[in-house]
This record gives C-alpha cells, sequence and structure tokens, in this order.
C-alpha cells in the first residue's frame, strides 16, 4: 500500500496505480478526455494534469504512477489556466456545431468546455474540412469534430481486439479512419460510439432522433445472449429510440456488443401482430381476445375429452421471462394436466446440463463470465464465444492480454483464433476425438494424480475405452499434428489452473452432448472442479426458462420432449407455442412442418407473424421483452429484472396475462392478479438447486463422425452464429439488417474452383432432407471440404437440411453444392 | 522478400525476448515496409494485407504505423521522382514557380505520378545546398539555381530519361 494526499485528503492506496485511479478511488474527481479504465494509459489530452509538491513539472495523472508521501493538488488556479489553454488549443480544430450535433448535452468536451473554458480562444487556424464519412450502415464518422484522444482506436483494438480503426497520418491533418480510409467493415458493436468524448463518432440510427436533454433513459436486461448485459436504453415519446452501455453498469460493466446496442429495434418490426388471428377456411382473420381464447379453450377441452391430457404439448421459449414460462408450466400443470413441456434448451443448455449431471451430479450449471481472468491456460473448444457470448468473449481476450496462454482449437478462423496464443486448425465436429486424444496422451504420460483419480467412478472402463485414441488415429480423425497435440495436452496438464470452454446450441451443429462429457472427463481427469468448465447457456432466459420447469425432466417420467413433439407425427394433437420459431431455428424443419401441420389445434403466442405461426390455427399477440415487466437469468444464474419500457402494439400482452386469462376461460381460477402475484408463486415453488457436489464420474465417449461426406453428398455443412444475430428475433430489427440482411454460404476458394463456384453468385445446397438456395462467399476462413452458414434468417431455410442430433453426437451435415445458372 | 517467409523473431533480434508479442510484431513494421519498399517500389494494399495476416496485426494498425512516415508510399511511384525544395531559401529564390512550372507541364499536382509512371512530383523541406537555391533533384542528381532558362534544361532533363 501507498500513502499519499491528494488535495489535503490522506489516502492509501494499492502501489502501483495511476494517481487518477486513485483520486477516483477516493471520490476526487479530475477532468479527462482520453482515459479509459478499460485500456492501457495513454497521456494524450493533458487534461487530467496535476500538480505535485516539490515537483516543477505538471504530472499527467493517467500516466503517472503514485509514489509514497507524494502531495498532490487536482485544482489550483495554475491547473485551472493550464486546462483553459489545453481546451482552447482543442477547440481550435473543433466545430463548434453543438446545435446540430447529437452528442451536445452528453459531450465529455462540451462538458469540459462549459466547466473551464473561455469565451474566446487566442488562436486561430483553419479547421478540418471533411465532409462526415457516411458510408457505413451503422457508425459515422465526422473528422472534424475529432479531437484525436484515440480512445476509439483503443478501444477497437485492445479491448474488442478487432482493429478497424487507425490514427491515419500524422500532425494536424491526422484523422480516425480504417486503413485505406475504406468503408468501416467491422464487428459493430459500436462501443467508438460510446467512448467517444465528442461527436466524431455517432450512431447512425439514432442520428437526429432526439437531443440527449429529452431522452429518458432507463436500464434493462439485454434480450438477445446469456450474457445478460445491461442495456441503457433512451427514450422519447413512447419510442426506444437508443441503447448504450454505462461505464460500470451491470454484468457487463458498460460493455455491450452490436446486438445489444443496434438491435433492440426488432420491437418496432413491421410484422408485429396486434390482435388475435383465428384461422378460418385456410386463412386469418382477426379476433377478439374473447374469441380467441374461447375458440383455443373449447378446442382444448374437446382434445382432453377425446384423447386425454397427455395428447396436449407446450413449448417455452429463452425469449419470455420467468413469469411468462412459469406461467406456461402452471398452465400446463393445473389446467390441462400435461407435463409435455420443452424449450430450445433441448438443443443446447440441457444437453450440457445432462452431461454435467451425469460428471458432477449438479442440476444446474453457471458460469461466471469472470472466470478467465488470472487463468493460465484458457482452452477453447470449437466455439465461437466471441459471436455467441461476446461480452463473455471480451473477458477471454482480456485474460490473453494479461498474460493467459489462449488455445483455441476450431475448424474455422475466428476472432479468439486470431488472437490466441495457439491455433489447432481441426476438422469440424471432431472435439470428442481431439479430447480423447489429448487425455490419452496425459494418461500415458502421467500427468494427472493417479492417486486420487483411479478411485473416481468409471476410471477402469474411461482408461481402457481411450486405448485407441493415439496420438496418430487421432491426428488423423482432428486433422492437428502429433506434436501439437501432445504439446498441447502437456500445456493444459501442466497448467497451474486452466478455463475450458465451448458452447452448445440448436444454432451449431458441430458439438452434442458427447463434447460435454468428454470435456467433464478431462476436468475429473486434471483433478479440476466443475468451475474449470465454463459452458453459457445460450440466450438470455434459456437458464431461466429451465429453472423455470420447461423441460420434460422436471416432473413426472414418461413425458414426451421435443424430438417427439415436433419430429414424431401423432404423437401430440395439441401443441401451445409460446415465444418460439421451431420452423425457422429448429433442425430438419420439414419434418416439422408435417407434425405441426398434422395437429388438430397449434397455438402460437408471440410478437411477429413468424413461419411457425403461419401454421397455426390461432395467433396470439404477446409484448416483447421492452413492453412488460419481469425478470431474466443470465449464463451466470443471476437473475436481472427487465422492465416494461414502451407500450405494447395494438392490443398484446405480456406472455403470463395472456396464459392466466386463458386458464379463466378454461374455467381454471388460477389465484394470480399480477406480476408480484407470479413472482411470489415462482418463490414458493420454484427451489434452487445446489450449486456444488463432490459428485465425480468418468463417462465413456466414443468419437462419431455426424454425417460422413461421401460420393454424392462431398461436403460438410456447418452451422454456427454470425455476430450481428442471435436466434431468429434479431433478423426482424432493421439496424441489425443492414449489416448482414440475408443467409449466405461460405466456402473455401479450392471448393469454389472445385464446383464451379464464383464469389456473389447463387448456388443450390442439397442435402438428404431438402434443397435450399444460398448466396455463395468465396473466402479462405473456411477449410476445404467444409460450408459454413448460419440459421438466423427466416428465408435462408438452412434448417430444411439439417437433423436434429439425439443421441449426443455432433451432427454435422453432409452436402452437395451445384452453381446456378442464369 | 516474400510477406510470407517474414521472420519476426529473426528480424526484431535479441529486444525480441525482452518485448511482448504483440510489441515484437508491431517492432518489425518499419523493417517490413522498407523491404516491401524496395522490391515493388511501394507499399501496396494486398500485400500490406497478407502482412496483416502474417502478423494477426489488424490492417489499420499497420496502415496508421505506415501513414505516419512520409517516405511510405501507397501508390505506384514514377521511374524518377522529381523532388522540388520548399525550405526558406528556396521558397525565398522562388521555388513556387518551379513547382507550378512543373505541374504545369507534366499535368500533375504535387505528390502525384503521371499516368504512365514515369514520374513523381514532390516537395520536400531542405536538400542542404541553400546556396544553391532555388533546387531540385532528380532521383540522386541536383539540379540548382533553376531559373527560366534552367527550368527548361529540367523539364528536358526529366522527358530526356523517361526514354
Amino acid at each position: 500500500m501507498v500513502e499519499l494526499t491528494i488535495d489535503g485528503k490522506k489516502v492509501s492506496v494499492e502501489d502501483g496505480i495511476t494517481i487518477l485511479k486513485a483520486a477516483q478511488m477516493n471520490g476526487i474527481k479530475i477532468p479527462n478526455m482520453c482515459y479509459d479504465k478499460r485500456l492501457r494509459p495513454y497521456g494524450a489530452c493533458r487534461l487530467c494534469v496535476v500538480e505535485a509538491e516539490k515537483q516543477p513539472r505538471l504530472l499527467a495523472s493517467c500516466s503517472t504512477p503514485v509514489a509514497p508521501g507524494m502531495v498532490i493538488l487536482t485544482d489550483t488556479p495554475k491547473l485551472r489556466k493550464v486546462r483553459q489553454t489545453v481546451l482552447e488549443l482543442m477547440l481550435i480544430h473543433h466545430p463548434l456545431d453543438c446545435p446540430i450535433c447529437d452528442k451536445a448535452g452528453e459531450c465529455d468536451l462540451q462538458d469540459v468546455a462549459y466547466e473551464y473554458g473561455k469565451p474566446e480562444g487566442r488562436f486561430i487556424r483553419h479547421r478540418k474540412a471533411m465532409p462526415p464519412d457516411v458510408r457505413g450502415p451503422l457508425v459515422e464518422l465526422t473528422a472534424n469534430r475529432c479531437i484525436l484522444c484515440g480512445k476509439c482506436v483503443r478501444i477497437c483494438s485492445e479491448h474488442q481486439g478487432r482493429g478497424a480503426l487507425g490514427l491515419i497520418g500524422r500532425g494536424f491533418p491526422t484523422v480516425v479512419q480504417p486503413a485505406f480510409g475504406e468503408i468501416l467493415e467491422c464487428d459493430y458493436c459500436g462501443q467508438c460510439i460510446d467512448i467517444c468524448p465528442t461527436g466524431a463518432l455517432l450512431s447512425k440510427p439514432f442520428k437526429f432522433q432526439a437531443r440527449a436533454w429529452f431522452l429518458e433513459e432507463k436500464d434493462t436486461i439485454c434480450p438477445f445472449c446469456g450474457c445478460g448485459c445491461t442495456l441503457t436504453l433512451g427514450t422519447r415519446e413512447g419510442n426506444v429510440l437508443r441503447s448504450r452501455g454505462k461505464e460500470d453498469n451491470g454484468r457487463s460493466e458498460g460493455n455491450l456488443c452490436g446486438r445489444g446496442r443496434f438491435g433492440f429495434d426488432y420491437i418496432y418490426s413491421d410484422n408485429r401482430l396486434k390482435t388475435p388471428l383465428i384461422r378460418k377456411n385456410g386463412a386469418f382473420v382477426q379476433a377478439t381476445w374473447d374469441e380467441a381464447l374461447m375458440h383455443i379453450s373449447d378446442s382444448l377441452k374437446y382434445i382432453i375429452n377425446s384423447y386425454g391430457k397427455d395428447s396436449v404439448g407446450a413449448i417455452g421459449s429463452h425469449r419470455c421471462t420467468n413469469e411468462d414460462n412459469f406461467m406456461l408450466r402452471k398452465f400446463m400443470v393445473s389446467v390441462i394436466g400435461s407435463h409435455n413441456m420443452d424449450s430450445s434448451a433441448a438443443f443446447g443448455y440441457s444437453k450440457v446440463q445432462k452431461a454435467l449431471d451425469m460428471a458432477f451430479g449438479l442440476k444446474t450449471h453457471s458460469i461466471n463470465m469472470k472466470s478467465p481472468l488470472g487463468k493460465d491456460v484458457i482452452f477453447i473448444l470449437e466455439s465461437d464465444i466471441s459471436i455467441t457470448h461476446p461480452v463473455f468473449g471480451l473477458n477471454i481476450l482480456q485474460a490473453k492480454r494479461e498474460g493467459s496462454q489462449l488455445i483455441v482449437a476450431d475448424s474455422r478462423d475466428t476472432k479468439l483464433t486470431r488472437h490466441s496464443s495457439n491455433y489447432l486448425k481441426m476438422r469440424q465436429g471432431t472435439s470428442v476425438a481431439l479430447l480423447n486424444g489429448m487425455m490419452k496422451i496425459i494418461l500415458d504420460k502421467g500427468l494427472f494424480n493417479r492417486e486420487i483419480v483411479s478411485k473416481t467412478q468409471g476410471f477402469t472402463e474411461f482408461e481402457t475405452s481411450l486405448a485407441e485414441y493415439t496420438p496418430g488415429k487421432v491426428s488423423k480423425m482432428t486433422g492437428i499434428s502429433e506434436e501439437e497435440l501432445v504439446s498441447t495436452a502437456e500445456t493444459i496438464a501442466k497448467a497451474k489452473n486452466r478455463m475450458i470452454s465451448l458452447t452448445v446450441s440448436a444454432t451449431e451443429n458441430t458439438k452434442g452432448m458427447d463434447t460435454v462429457l468428454a470435456a467433464s472427463n478431462l476436468v475429473i481427469l486434471l483433478g479440476e472442479d466443475i468451475d474449470a468448465l465454463q459452458i453459457p447457456a445460450e440466450y438470455a432466459n434459456t437458464y431461466g426458462t429451465y429453472k423455470m420447469g420447461i423441460r420434460p425432466d422436471a416432473g413426472k417420467t414418461d413425458v414426451k420432449d421435443i424430438f417427439d413433439m415436433l419430429y414424431e407425427t401423432n404423437s401430440l394433437n395439441a401443441l401451445y407455442i409460446m415465444g418460439e420459431d421451431p420452423v425457422s431455428t429448429f433442425p430438419y424443419n420439414s419434418k416439422i412442418m408435417r407434425t405441426l401441420k398434422s395437429l388438430e389445434l397449434l397455438v402460437v403466442q408471440d410478437i411477429a407473424l413468424t413461419e411457425t405461426a403461419k401454421l397455426a390455427h390461432v395467433v396470439l399477440p404477446a409484448s416483447s421483452w421492452a413492453e412488460k415487466d419481469g425478470t431474466f437469468v443470465n449464463a451466470e444464474g443471476i437473475e436481472q429484472k427487465i422492465h416494461r419500457i414502451v407500450d405494447a402494439p395494438g392490443q398484446s400482452l405480456p406472455d403470463w396475462q395472456i396464459l392466466r386469462n386463458l386458464s379463466l376461460s378454461m374455467g381454471k381460477e388460477i389465484a394470480i392478479r399480477n406480476i408480484e402475484g407470479v413472482s411470489e408463486e415462482i418463490k414458493k415453488t420454484i427451489r434452487e438447486d445446489q450449486k456444488t457436489s463432490d459428485k465425480r464420474v468418468f463417462n465413456t465417449v466414443s468419437y462419431s463422425a455426424g454425417e460422413e461426406p461421401d460420393m454424392e453428398y462431398p461436403l460438410s455443412l456447418v452451422t454456427r452464429d454470425v455476430l450481428q444475430h442471435s436466434g431468429s428475433m434479431s433478423t426482424r430489427s432493421k439496424a441489425l439488417d443492414l449489416v448482414v440482411s440475408e443467409a449466405f454460404l461460405e466456402i473455401n476458394e479450392d471448393d469454389a474452383r472445385k464446383f464451379g463456384i464464383s464469389d456473389n453468385s447463387h448456388v443450390k445446397i442439397t442435402s438428404r432432407r431438402g434443397t435450399i438456395y444460398l448466396k455463395a462467399k468465396v473466402t479462405d476462413t473456411v477449410q476445404p471440404g467444409t460450408v459454413f452458414t448460419s440459421m438466423h434468417f427466416p428465408h435462408g431455410r438452412v434448417n430444411a437440411l439439417t437433423y436434429p442430433s439425439e443421441n449426443g453426437a455432433a451432427g454435422t451435415d453432409a452436402v452437395k453444392i451445384e452453381s446456378v445458372k442464369g | 522478400m516474400r510477406v510470407e517467409d517474414l521472420d519476426v523473431n529473426e528480424m526484431i533480434g535479441d529486444v525480441g525476448k525482452i518485448i511482448c508479442e504483440h510489441d515484437r510484431k508491431k517492432g518489425v513494421l518499419i523493417h517490413a515496409f522498407q523491404k516491401i519498399q524496395q522490391d515493388y517500389g511501394y507499399l501496396p494494399g494486398e500485400v500490406l494485407m497478407t502482412l496483416s495476416k502474417k502478423l494477426s496485426l489488424p490492417l489499420a494498425e499497420i496502415y496508421s504505423v505506415a501513414s505516419f512516415y512520409k517516405q511510405f508510399h501507397f501508390s505506384p511511384r514514377g521511374k524518377k521522382v522529381v523532388r522540388v525544395c520548399m525550405g526558406t531559401a528556396c521558397h525565398v529564390r522562388g521555388a513556387k514557380n518551379v513547382l507550378n512550372a512543373l505541374e504545369d507541364e507534366f499535368g500533375i499536382k504535387q505528390g502525384e505520378t503521371t499516368d504512365d509512371l514515369a514520374m513523381t512530383l514532390e516537395t520536400v523541406g531542405c536538400v542542404g545546398c541553400c546556396g544553391l537555391a532555388p533546387v531540385a533533384t532528380i532521383n540522386e542528381d541536383v539540379v540548382g539555381d533553376i531559373g527560366k532558362k534552367k527550368l527548361e534544361l529540367l523539364v528536358k532533363a526529366i522527358k530526356e530519361e523517361e526514354k
């Protein structure tokens, strides 16, 4: 600890921190323009200068470390004069166009000028006269307003790991620009917009929408991935106009990705439902709530009477709150009397959960977003965490910067592979083989505590099962060289501590339950706790949906899961789908459509007329996440409140209210009046699962490929998320659609030549299950023999090709592609 | 030099042992630029792109470093590089006229290159022979005391050497 005096106040702070930090920690404000706690000290703006006793020079407090006995003054007449001059110099170049600048009112430069500035400057110099660069889809660069603090450049390369911007040139003409002055092509996270102390970087969708002082800001939780970041939504006259992150706010501590920042406008999509719809003679007819609810309750009663309670099923949703999902469960259990419930988690989080239950005996698995920090070795397995969970990904990058060794095994170049210390380029879907191979090496080299581990249940079988995974064989399966396999296994085994992370979700087909089991084996083998394994739940409320009991194994046995409900015709007669679009987002959708069409009653409750809703008998309009109160549970298992920020359009209602009203129509009083009532019920009914356990079991898993490519279908189709989208909901966002608006097929240059496909041409893709047409993108980020696409876009229909993997193995699909002429 | 063959550790030498990976990569940038420029005469975009992939450094960062130095160029250079001195002595003795005359003659502005890549016209701060002001250089050759006649000779010299 170091003791020093700041403005007459004796403070004691950690050694090695800067004067600015020490002051901030003690509630003393020092003006600054180029400092951000996420970035390394830079010392560009010189506004944070302070006086130190016995020091003739002024010190830049943001880059001077504290020393014992320092006597610091942060606000003296001399300093005010210096700061005033610095500002005067900044304002030579900065145009005073605040009346037409969106930043006005919340502009750092404006605030500091207001505090220190004087009305006229002594210096005259020509201002920059560059027109604003409005070519990019979401971010606008106005070089004239830039004071060259370099924050945007640094946050982009240091923190986001992207480096799309640079300070180009030297001296006065320096501008912030992408290389060669090209159009800004980046992650569109918009972190540069938040961090810019002036109006040089602005959000295009928000341009000229509202003055900062007219905006009402309210915090809520992001509706996209499982990170559960806090969004600060700015509204005016009942419309959400923008979303931003505030420093140190929420789980994300002010970081946001492009989805959270720009994607909120999906609530204003054109096809939002405003009234209930009933299908009459094949076409939808608008109906009142009474008609719709009566129609549903009559049909349900008839179906229950004719076929029994078990002929009704329901699908819940990670997009809906805990309250909504809880009410769905309550409706199903106490009004219908059926336990046939499942959600999209069946393709992701459920698999993880099942595997971890088998290995560690835990019913719940939460991650810790901070867990990468301080780890010796971080091992990422075929997962693009910077895309699926961008803010968790930032922590991985930060850990790497701070000295962790980042090992990434993947089949595709990603941001994480670019930043990795070791990049194991593997064949898609071979994680299990890779893990087994590494464990075999660890076993053979004795890099584990045999005494403890050999007592673990299932060890003997496990050890025998690995016999065939010799480095030579595994190298052939995975495409990773033997030396790399051995050195990686050794590095991971010898590390002081480690984190192994991967993702499993419906949108990816390269990993399954087996992958999680194999990863668990590795963790147990190395004598680590379950905390070493970080597998985030995929979406905003996947964790909560699961917790609320929207899963087949929550109550009775012998209930129907999603595979029965959607892939077996005649297993159900009525299906109630809340906030989910299986036709777009679940694999093998032709089969799903066949099942749904065979139902006697399909009720879809959603915010928009989705592909699934188009098949329904009754469609009910629900409120979106910004139009209702409730709670989400993020991948960390932390419950966070979301708020009603704007009014719901038309007659749409929160999902839980619809279900309560429907219960009343069915003649069951379930005694819930308001949202607080639901919360209380949840508290009473849902108990917290234990988070620690001593159970350790080895589960033998053997590698089995998905669908192997053959003569007829020579390529492997890999599906993954793209950065700008999350599920299919975000594709309704106009802002995000400006960046990526359609599905495309990424194909390696060699394959493109082989199959006669040129960049941007249309290709026909056929698997054993269906055919789709997509635009091709020729790239070197995918390996030969594989093609890559994402399944966010309903009109892309990628799920016509895929199949659900039930047995735990990864589910890559074999496909053939043909160029489409004309 | 092929960018693909670039060896960061070899290029940076012993200093590399005490600095981090990122700084090591950044440290070799200027050497790499110089070598590329030696081979190509300028820094072609696609070569910088390859360098960016090879070093895993963002292109913007690479471009930012390169754009800081006047010695690096991003478009092809002429066979003859003509530099007109704009230093104080030359300025006083009419360097501006020399520059204007050359600009008019070849139809390019300072900093530009003729379409046939024969000549690049540039200005410099001082060549170091103020006694001869106004001065221009054609590649390594100095032409001093440029009056009206000398100017004609200068133009001729530039054009002659084109052939």
